[in-house]
């Protein structure tokens, strides 16, 4: 809808405009503009989008807005500009850096109503989608086809095609497949001033001009606003086999790790768990783990049925050649579930110990995974903590997970302290401070450590280039904040 | 000037929201896996109406960021109490029962209605005089009123609210059980203990002949079957409505009254019922005393499924029923008590009888006890999807047992014009092993 078509309707209510700013709130305006359903700004509304999954963190904004079409999108972005508001988009709030949590108030832009699948290309092997689409309803959508979307977040039950390609998310199975980015093809995007670039086809070969999709990935809403997504789809794996190890010393799961990529074998799914976590596990969901081992991996390789047969057998041969105390693998799909079950507790296991669970995810290369569990271990101990860490040992990203409790604002202070020193660890490794969350507010003091004050820099240079005013998503990447 | 004074004291009362409830509410992480198996995030799709919203407004509320205004208690009356979030949650938080929490707290603060005191307070402590305050509708309906005011929808006139009011009523039997029920009921055969069947007032008003084939099943599986008189509704309105004085009364009347009956089970065909009286251990808790007696009681309560699933040995032969089904989980049974497999381990025992999963299984129906009035226009929606579930099985009966889901299932034959029969589990499982018992021999 017009501006200018609902202006007479103001002059009417609220007397003449007298050129300056207009007295009428930001939601007002916003309910004329877009029908009163999609607007949303009461004291609980505001509250209930104060927040996404990062712990300690909460700012209200002004008024909420949930677009159901790419043309209420263009609209909020006009009308904010006009305001001077500032505008932070959200999918359904999963994420782990505060990537959508309005710092600055303003208009938090909810993209979970564009929730449609436009079209599965089953002969080009591609997708379109609305940034709203759930990842999980991507994943049933294309495998009851025959095809396979592999980027898995933990929470992509609920989260959403836009948001992960926002925090350009990974998942499980990264190791072999990559991440969200990989399989970007091309993207609607609108800018803060309501302006649109369609950039990217579904050609494999595509190299006209700056690759803006590359770009535009993982910029975590600071950039634009994704109203349309096309993602390369790959054949869905005809076989799998699962394998569980246990260790009595997590430097030989860890050497196990090594082995079998030595042995030219890239597994689906690598995961790793430490003594604490499978403690907790053990103590939460009683399923019959050993309560003295050091550490467990869970590897599942998947493909042509008679490659699975025979990288499961050098997985195994890895496993049982590095000091595992015991190696399991699955025989059907029930108990490749139910080796998946210790895995799928973890989170569940180690949130149920302390009120707070605080997450971060440092990633290193391969070799030096050893050494960064030492680190952890050792920074848990100096600042007396319970961390319990469990990830992908496949590609190096790992979850050191503080159980505390954000009332004990000195223990608070330790967390932080402990995790100040494991992402130096990990960045002296060669490492990063953040495999798949994203910088957002809760790593943005790290950033120039990270990358050095040259690249933040640049990076500033080409936010102020979409964004002058710095109004979407404000506070984010940038700004040098604590926790 | 009694806004003002309300919301003072409804901050004093979250304040004192006691450390095991606020630290379930930190427990909270946020990481919106409950969203997904949300009914009401499901039809609304914002955070608002969400269980990881709802503990976010309750944490803020007790943390002062948040007006306990009529806004938050609207709030707090949307959840359905389904539970399914506590069957997801990760950390372990009961969204739910901190709902009731809340619920409980604003309702202590503020004035209450005339009616909901009189049904609350008065009406559902005495099964006889719950019964005899439905006269008139049975007379509405046997007079032939009903038949006429369908025909011509005579309400939509009056009022939307009052038609759906009228389009939802049931059919009420005659006589409820407890009228026409013997107080105990010999075991068949060799007695192996004495259980205590505690009837809901619904299944009791609504459903007499599934509570006394219930009451039959028991027997047969060779228990003798206790039905005190004196024992009054579980409470589980009270405890959606948030009182709490008179849910105290009626519990501790149950407690002792089956407690002193010598049982060594009290068993239960609603689901809705059995999770309440399982949580008396809980919720009666602070009086020292009657807590314990309470816990001792609600260690003894079964549901019907979980109680038959054991003492329904292989020695009982069961006859075949020819029908293609699917079991509905009733939320207090698949979420609040955790039990999904006895209803289907027992139906899988009769033979000609195809059972399959209801794609959706675990949502609710949307019944959520008086939900589909009050809430009237999300419930039809969350139905809706129920029975769009439930067509896909191309079951012609839906099995389940809690009688706020057959009225709700029932409802939706009228609404949506659907073909199926619904069913308490307890009537097909008796007509089996009555044919089981028939034929004399095993399966």
């Amino acid at each position: 809808m017009d501006v200018q078509m609902v202006l007479p309707f103001y002059h009417q209510t609220f007397g003449p405009l007298d050129g300056r700013r207009m007295t009428v709130p930001l939601s007002r305006k916003l309910e004329e503009l877009l029908g009163r359903e999609k607007v949303f700004f009461s004291e609980a509304d505001r509250l209930c989008y104060s927040y996404d999954a990062t712990p300690l963190v909460s700012h209200l904004p002004e008024v909420v807005v949930r677009a159901s079409t790419e043309e209420d999108v263009h609209v909020v972005l006009e009308a904010a500009a006009k305001e001077g508001a500032s505008v932070t988009p959200r999918g359904s709030g999963t994420g782990l850096s505060g990537g959508s949590v309005p710092v600055d108030g303003g208009i938090v832009l909810l993209t979970t109503g564009m929730n449609r699948i436009l079209a599965v290309d089953a002969d080009d092997l591609s997708v379109t989608v609305e940034p709203g689409v759930i990842t999980a309803d991507l994943h049933a959508a294309v495998e009851s086809k025959g095809l396979f979307y592999p980027p898995d977040p933990g929470s992509m039950k609920i989260s959403t095609i836009g948001g992960n390609v926002a925090e350009n998310s990974g998942g499980l199975r990264a190791m072999k497949y990559g991440i969200t980015g990989d399989y970007v093809l091309a993207l609607d995007t609108y800018f803060v001033d309501g302006s649109k670039v369609l950039y990217g086809t579904k050609c494999m070969k595509d190299v006209a001009g700056y690759n803006l999709t590359k770009f535009l990935v993982g910029t975590e809403g600071t950039i634009g606003v994704f109203t349309k997504i096309t993602l390369k789809l790959v054949p869905k794996p005809q076989a799998k086999k699962t394998i569980l190890a246990l260790y009595d010393d997590i430097l030989a799961a860890g050497r196990t790790v090594s082995a079998i990529v030595s042995r030219k074998v890239i597994p689906s799914t690598l995961e790793l768990m430490d003594d604490v976590t499978i403690a907790c596990v053990e103590e939460y969901a009683k399923i019959g783990l050993p309560r003295d081992a050091a550490a467990l991996l869970l590897i599942e390789t998947d493909g042509h049925p008679e490659v699975v047969k025979e990288e499961g057998a050098k997985i195994e041969e890895a496993c049982r050649e590095n000091g595992a105390r015991t190696v399991r693998v699955a025989k059907d799909a029930a108990e490749s579930a139910e080796l998946f079950t210790a895995r799928r507790m973890a989170l569940s296991a180690l949130a149920r110990v302390k009120p707070t669970t605080i997450l971060e995810d440092i990633t290193v290369p391969r070799p030096a995974i050893p050494e960064m569990m030492a680190a952890i271990r050792e920074a848990a101990k100096k600042y007396s903590l319970r961390m319990g860490t469990f990830g992908h040992a496949g590609d190096g990203n790992l979850h050191p997970t503080c159980l505390t409790d954000e009332r004990d604002k000195e223990e608070i202070r330790r967390v932080e302290a402990a995790y100040d020193e494991i992402f130096r660890k990990a960045i002296s490794l060669g490492g990063t401070i953040s495999g798949e969350h994203g910088t957002g507010m809760a790593k943005s003091k790290y950033l120039p450590m990270m990358v050095g004050p040259k690249a933040v820099e640049v990076m500033a240079r080409i936010k102020g280039v979409f964004d002058p005013q710095g109004r979407l998503n404000p506070g984010k990447i940038f700004r040098t904040e604590a926790r | 000037m009694g806004a003002a004074q309300d919301l003072s004291m409804l901050r004093e009362a979250f304040s004192t929201l006691d450390v095991h409830g606020y630290g379930d509410v930190l427990q909270c992480m946020r990481c919106g896996f409950c969203l997904p198996t949300c009914p009401t995030y499901r039809t609304d799709g914002v955070e608002t109406q969400s269980p990881r919203g709802r503990v976010a407004m309750i944490k803020a509320v007790v943390d002062g960021r948040m007006n306990p205004s009529e806004e938050f208690a609207e709030h707090m009356y949307h959840c359905l109490d389904c539970r399914n979030c506590h069957t997801v949650c990760p950390a372990g938080v009961k969204a739910g029962e901190l709902v009731l929490d809340a619920r409980h707290r604003i309702e202590e603060h503020r004035p209450q209605g005339v009616v909901k005191r009189f049904l609350l307070e008065y009406a559902i402590r005495d099964q006889r005089r719950l019964s005899r305050l439905l006269a008139p509708v049975r007379m509405y309906q046997r007079a032939g009123i009903q038949a006429l005011v369908r025909k011509y929808d005579l309400l939509k006139a009056v009022s939307a609210g009052l038609s759906h009011l009228e389009a939802m009523m049931p059919d009420i039997p005659a006589k409820p059980l407890t009228e026409t029920s013997q107080e105990e009921i010999p075991a068949d055969g060799k007695e192996k203990g004495r259980v205590g069947f505690f009837i809901g007032c619904a299944m009791n008003l609504l459903y007499p002949e599934a509570s006394r084939a219930t009451a039959w099943l028991l027997s047969r599986a060779g228990y003798t079957v206790v039905i005190p008189r004196a024992q009054q509704c579980c409470g589980a309105p009270n405890i959606e409505e948030g009182e709490r004085r008179v849910y105290r009364e009626m519990a501790e009347n149950n407690v002792d009254l089956f407690l002193g009956k010598g049982v060594d089970f009290v068993v239960t065909d609603c689901a809705a019922c059995g999770n309440e009286l399982k949580s008396y251990g809980t919720l009666l808790g602070g009086r020292k005393r009657n807590s314990r007696y309470a816990s001792v009681f609600s260690g003894k309560v079964r549901d019907v499924s979980e109680f038959l699933a054991g003492a329904l040995g292989p020695g009982i032969p069961f006859g075949p029923v020819d029908r293609t089904a699917c079991f509905h989980d009733p939320c207090h049974l698949c979420h609040a008590q955790g039990i999904t497999t006895p209803p289907r381990e027992l139906l899988r025992r009769v033979p000609g009888l195809r059972l399959s999963e209801v794609p959706d299984a675990g949502q609710c129906c949307g019944s959520a006890g008086v939900y589909n009035i009050t809430h009237a226009d999300r419930s039809m929606k969350i139905l809706a999807a129920k029975v769009e579930a439930i067509a896909k099985t191309g079951a012609k009966t839906v099995l389940t047992s809690n009688p706020g889901c057959m009225l709700q299932l029932e409802y939706a034959k009228r609404r949506f014009m659907t073909d199926w029969e619904v069913m308490h589990i307890s009537p097909i499982l008796r007509r089996s092993l009555a044919r089981g018992e028939e034929k004399g021999g095993s399966e």
